[in-house]
């Protein structure tokens, strides 16, 4: 019997979705399974920094060439994902006067072009950076929507035939000898179980990729390192800040859309805890003091939330006591590691690389499927990244941040007929839910938030939310669900809200309490 | 203490409570307004982000700042969106709003052919030019200028009486007083000369320009106020309060000259002062006595202008009214009545301007008092071109009120 | 100014106590800084013949020998107001009655002093539904309703609504504090 399928990728993070637009740009028969929503882990809980590699110059120099030539290759395909805000790397009286020559020289030694400027030049370009700088350097680090650039791969990779099967639990593999054939998946939210079979499997599950890997029978051993971040409640920044030293704890502001958003701290948990992380006061202290030795205007700025994501990074292979972590991205074929074929682990790296990583994992399916198919995703831009728009200021404000999020895409909204605005904040109409449902695969509010911004501005859903799930369910078609929605949306927001509780987020948060609590 | 979090930006102190919409006349009226909170701090965070986010529709900004009265959080959400239009809101804009925004221009210019100007801005052909060429609307009743202007009936009538005094207030008289309604700036002067204070005019004084800020011309704007403010702050130096008896012209040196225009008046902001308030305190304070006519009668609707509501200051105006025995006063709740300045006189915001107004003019008709007391000029065209009933400024019914001699009299020094 | 009562706040507490005072034939003044969520009986108060200030805010009161003396506000800068009693009605976090910051909560108009764990990681419960540990912070009084600032008992001032500590309701704390007024005079 012929399978349906050439190729079943796990994981809806960007390197799943990356690869699964790659392979099917290569023809291939691609399926890719999730058992959440995409951008679900560390995709959808880091900064949006798409790295010019300055940072990992120093220190790295092959990530730091990847990332110069990815960040360059992103900022053409994907340019409405990203925005081209450069960024800055200041040196304060306390650290190392020598640091920042040494990150000039490795950055031209790795291809990033990086100029050093005066103080009073950097706090032209960047007025909000600590004024006390002794110098900079300017490098052309930008800012990414993880969330949109996931949102445009899935649907490019869609166009291209592939299926991307969200809410959809890898069960077990489907084994013939020593040979992965296949995957067993239960749909979560239907309880529907099925056997989906191909010749490949593509493991792009990031940290889960370690229990992935043991049901297929390959042992990864992961080594989670949890990163804490804050966002702030507006752009208090034009351009990418970051420490000019070597890399530390918040030492990155990058600004992100409407926000801007410092991090990370970096703590190792224990794999068990990956699934329920949360943010400490101590991470919060952390972040906000180092935080505004970078820029101090974060001291008087409102914090909406905080929240954490899981590195994924992976012991190395010829490390015998499991500690080291691999560098860069790490592409395992296990059927010369492991003597299992058909199956493929792509991870480590970082959402800079992901384009590059989804090449390699492709790469690898195609020579074991004797496919000989050229790479094209560095040269096809991705959905709504055709061509750049200009706004009129004759435009509605909710049409220019639609239009801003998704690009040429924008078109498929009917805003003659649903022009309402209902999340205020970000200027969410109707019309973009209509569109988000039809188009990106959305089945609650939180995916919704994702594909949207809906409720991720300064109130965090309170004043707009129970119309949102109202006219989402309707859009679904099951109105009875809104208040289901509703509840998990508030307890969803409530989890980054809890540990900033104080100041104006604190008053937010009584409010939300005032209208939702039963 | 720490202070992390807690935002001195003020935009991020909105809570999205939407009380401010529920209080906005425009909103009410106009459904292309997408109302305070989005104009203003929701609008904020995307134009910080990018300027091509302002929206044109944030001209439909009454700036009557009934929004702010209403925020719990403090949020001053006029002025974001005020500050908004100087900043992004540069485009071409029609003649018509410069001859509108220039008081003093058109206020100098029309002076000397008053009973021309007055008769041809009241007869239709004239209108119907300014209707179509200009962008007026032709329903209005424009304002009538007088041949005389206060400041010369000042130096040629009045100014030698103030030789005799020792204290002095500096009056700031305003456009409509200059212009328009010289009568308002005698019965100023005669209420303070017989408190016992002498009149000083400032030594330049300029239109306050609140006019040319709603229009988008900040840059006059800012070069009027900064004339105003040193001449303000030469009579402030000198001991001597400026007064005045227009809430919006008081209002606007004191708060827009510095939200807006970025020009710091801190300094000189608490001795700029409504003839009320100034009043009020002197009579409190026990410094002043003020002896009313015995046989005074009248039946007096007392209506807030949205600047004044903004002041805090309705309560002077108010409880100075009070104190005329005689006098039956009713207060009825705050509303816009639609002017807003120079809004109202624009063609296209015509039907705006009386859709917002009507609820005030049905109100104050029912009331059915002999006068309308409001501390605003222009609430005062408004209200008289849009119902039988005739308005004047609390200072004038002061005026009429008052036993002049004996209040002399008990102020003499 | 002259009142027999000047009241913070002018949410459902502050009107509503403004409101029976008033019709009690005390003269009221109400200090209200903006609009509040909750419907509150303004109008009546007005049309009761109370005084209100919509959108001022009581900058703060002078304290002499266990007394409220006067207040000042910000619109009313350089009018002294005075009062024989004062209530303080000014809600909790949303309405700025009390303030947070990451280390600590305090009452911003007289420092009055209030209840709350010294441990800012314990004001929220994890689960949203939860009741809030931060919705019983507030002011503390005595059984007639007055507040103390630093352990002393101020004997003109009260508290009502949800600047108040505990789960004092909303009615018995009016009552309460209009009690103590009339009972006063």
């Amino acid at each position: 019997m012929m399978n349906e399928y050439d190729v079943i990728i796990i994981g809806g993070g960007i390197t799943g979705v990356g690869t699964a637009r790659d392979c099917a740009l290569r023809g291939l028969r691609t399926v890719l399974v999730e058992r959440f929503d995409l951008t679900n882990g560390a995709t959808g809980r880091n900064h949006g920094l798409l790295h010019s590699g300055a940072r990992y110059a120093v220190t790295d120099r092959d990530s730091a060439s990847e990332c110069i030539k990815e960040n360059r290759i992103l900022k053409r395909i994907a340019s409405n994902c990203v925005e081209r805000t450069d960024g800055l790397f200041i040196t304060l009286p306390e650290d190392d006067p020598a640091y920042q020559d040494k990150l000039v020289e490795a950055c031209r030694a790795a291809g990033i072009k990086a100029e050093s400027i005066d103080p009073a030049e950097a706090l032209r370009l960047e007025p909000s950076v600590n004024p006390r700088l002794v110098g900079a350097v300017r490098v052309p680090d930008a800012s990414v929507d993880p969330f949109r650039l996931s949102s445009a791969n899935a649907l490019d990779a869609a166009a291209h035939g592939a299926r991307i099967l969200t809410y959809h639990s890898v069960t077990s593999f489907i084994k013939d000898g020593s040979r992965v054939v296949g995957v067993r998946v239960k749909d979560t939210r239907t309880g529907e179980e099925k056997e989906i079979l191909a010749a490949m499997t593509v493991n792009a599950a990031g940290i889960w990729g370690q229990g992935i890997a043991a049901m297929a029978g390959a042992r990864i051993r992961m080594l989670p390192s949890k990163g804490s971040l804050l966002v702030f409640g507006h752009r208090v920044n034009r351009m990418v800040v970051n420490r000019c030293r070597k890399p530390a704890n918040a030492d990155i502001l990058v600004p992100g859309d409407v926000v801007c958003i410092i991090g990370t701290t970096s703590d190792k948990v224990p794999f068990e805890e990956c699934d329920d992380i949360r943010v400490t006061r101590q991470e919060v202290t952390a972040l906000l003091d180092e935080g505004c030795s970078l820029v101090p205007a974060l001291a008087n700025t409102r914090i909406l939330r905080a929240y954490a994501g899981v590195r994924p990074l992976v012991a190395s292979d010829d490390d015998p006591t499991g500690r080291r972590t691999s560098r860069g991205i790490v592409l395992l074929d296990h059927e010369s590691r492991d003597g299992i074929s058909g199956f493929v682990t792509i991870t480590g790296g970082k959402l800079t690389n992901y384009r590059l990583m989804a090449q390699m994992a492709t790469d690898l399916v195609c020579r074991k499927l004797n496919v000989d198919k050229p790479c094209l995703t560095a040269g096809l831009p991705l959905p709504g990244s055709e061509r750049r728009l200009n706004p009129s200021r004759a435009d509605a404000v909710a049409f220019k941040a639609a239009e801003g999020r998704h690009g040429t895409m924008v078109k498929d909204m009917d805003f003659s007929h649903k022009s309402e605005v209902l999340c205020e904040c970000e200027h969410v109409t109707k019309a973009e839910i209509a569109y988000a449902v039809k188009y990106l695969d959305v089945h609650n509010m939180v995916d919704l938030r994702r594909r949207t911004r809906i409720g991720m501005g300064t109130c965090q859903g309170t004043f707009c939310i129970r119309k949102v799930a109202e006219a989402l369910a309707e859009e679904l078609g099951c109105p009875q669900k809104a208040e289901e929605f509703l509840d998990q949306y508030v307890r969803e927001r409530w989890k980054g809200m809890a540990p900033v509780c104080w100041g104006d987020s604190l008053r937010e948060a009584e409010y939300m309490r005032k209208l939702y609590r039963k | 203490m720490q202070d992390k979090n807690v935002s001195v930006n003020n935009f991020e102190q909105c809570l999205k409570c939407d009380i401010c919409s529920s209080v906005c006349p425009m909103l009410a009226a106009n459904p292309r307004y997408p109302g305070p909170k989005q104009a203003g701090p929701d609008g904020e965070r995307y134009r910080l982000k990018d300027p091509a986010y302002y929206d044109l529709t944030l001209k439909f900004c009454l700036n009557c700042k009934r929004c702010e009265v209403a925020c719990p959080s403090g949020v001053r959400i006029g002025d974001i969106i005020q500050t908004a239009r100087l900043k992004y809101g540069r485009q071409n804009r029609p003649l018509r709003d410069f001859v509108l925004a220039d008081t003093d221009l058109t206020g100098s210019l029309a002076t000397p052919l008053a009973p021309v100007v007055n008769r041809a801005l009241g007869c239709r052909p004239v209108k119907a030019v300014m209707d179509r060429l200009v962008g007026v609307d032709s329903r209005r009743t424009l304002p009538s200028y007088s041949g005389r202007k206060f400041v010369r009936w000042f130096r040629e009538s009045a100014a030698h009486r103030q030789l005799g005094f020792r204290r002095f207030v500096s009056f700031f008289h305003g456009c409509y007083v200059n212009y328009n309604f010289p009568e308002l700036g005698r019965d100023f002067v005669r209420i303070i000369n017989a408190c016992g204070f002498g009149v000083h005019l400032l030594e330049d004084e300029r239109c306050c320009g609140v006019a040319l800020i709603s229009n988008g011309f900040g840059a006059q704007a800012r070069h009027q106020a900064e004339i105003n403010v040193r001449s303000i702050r030469k009579a402030v130096s000198a001991g001597e309060p400026v007064v005045g008896c227009s809430s919006t012209c008081i209002f606007t040196m004191r708060d827009e000259y510095d939200h807006l225009l970025g020009i710091d008046t801190s300094d000189v902001r608490d001795s700029i002062l409504l003839a009320s308030k100034w009043l009020y305190d002197k009579v409190e304070s026990g410094s002043v006595k003020l002896v009313f006519k015995s046989d005074y009668h009248l039946k007096v609707a007392y209506h807030t202008a949205c600047h004044m509501n903004k002041l805090g200051w309705s309560v002077y105006s108010i409880l100075l009214l009070k104190m005329i025995p005689g006098l039956e006063l009713i207060v009825p709740e705050q509303q816009c009545c639609g002017i807003a300045g120079t809004f109202g006189f624009k063609k296209e915001n015509y039907g705006y301007s009386q859709e917002i107004g009507k609820s005030l003019f049905d109100t104050l008709e029912a009331i059915s008092p002999d006068i309308v007391a409001t501390d605003c000029e222009t609430c005062k065209w408004q209200i008289e071109m849009s119902t039988d009933l005739k308005v004047m400024n609390p200072i004038s019914i002061l005026a009429e009120a008052l036993d002049f001699e004996k209040t002399q009299k008990s102020n003499i020094r | 100014m002259r009142f027999d009562v000047v009241i913070i706040g002018g949410g459902p507490a502050g009107t509503g106590i403004g409101l029976e005072l008033q019709r009690s034939g005390l003269d009221c003044l109400v200090v209200s800084e903006g609009l509040g969520l909750e419907e509150s009986p303004r109008r009546e108060f007005v049309e009761a013949g109370g005084t209100l200030l919509q959108g001022d805010t009581v900058l703060g009161g002078t304290i002499s020998e266990g007394k409220v003396t006067g207040v000042a506000t910000r619109n009313l800068k350089g009018t002294p107001i005075e009062a024989s009693c004062y209530v303080l009605a000014t809600g909790r976090f949303f309405s700025k009655g009390l303030i947070s910051t990451m280390d600590g909560i305090f009452e911003p108009v007289f420092g009055c002093d209030v209840l709350y764990d010294r441990d800012s990681t314990n004001w929220t419960n994890p689960d949203f539904y939860a009741p809030q540990p931060f919705e019983d912070f507030g002011v503390v009084t005595d059984d007639q309703g007055r507040v103390s600032i630093g352990g002393r008992t101020i004997s003109n001032l009260f508290a009502a609504g949800e600047v108040l500590a505990g789960k004092i309701g909303m009615q018995t704390g009016i009552e309460r504090v209009v009690n103590a007024v009339l009972g006063r005079k």
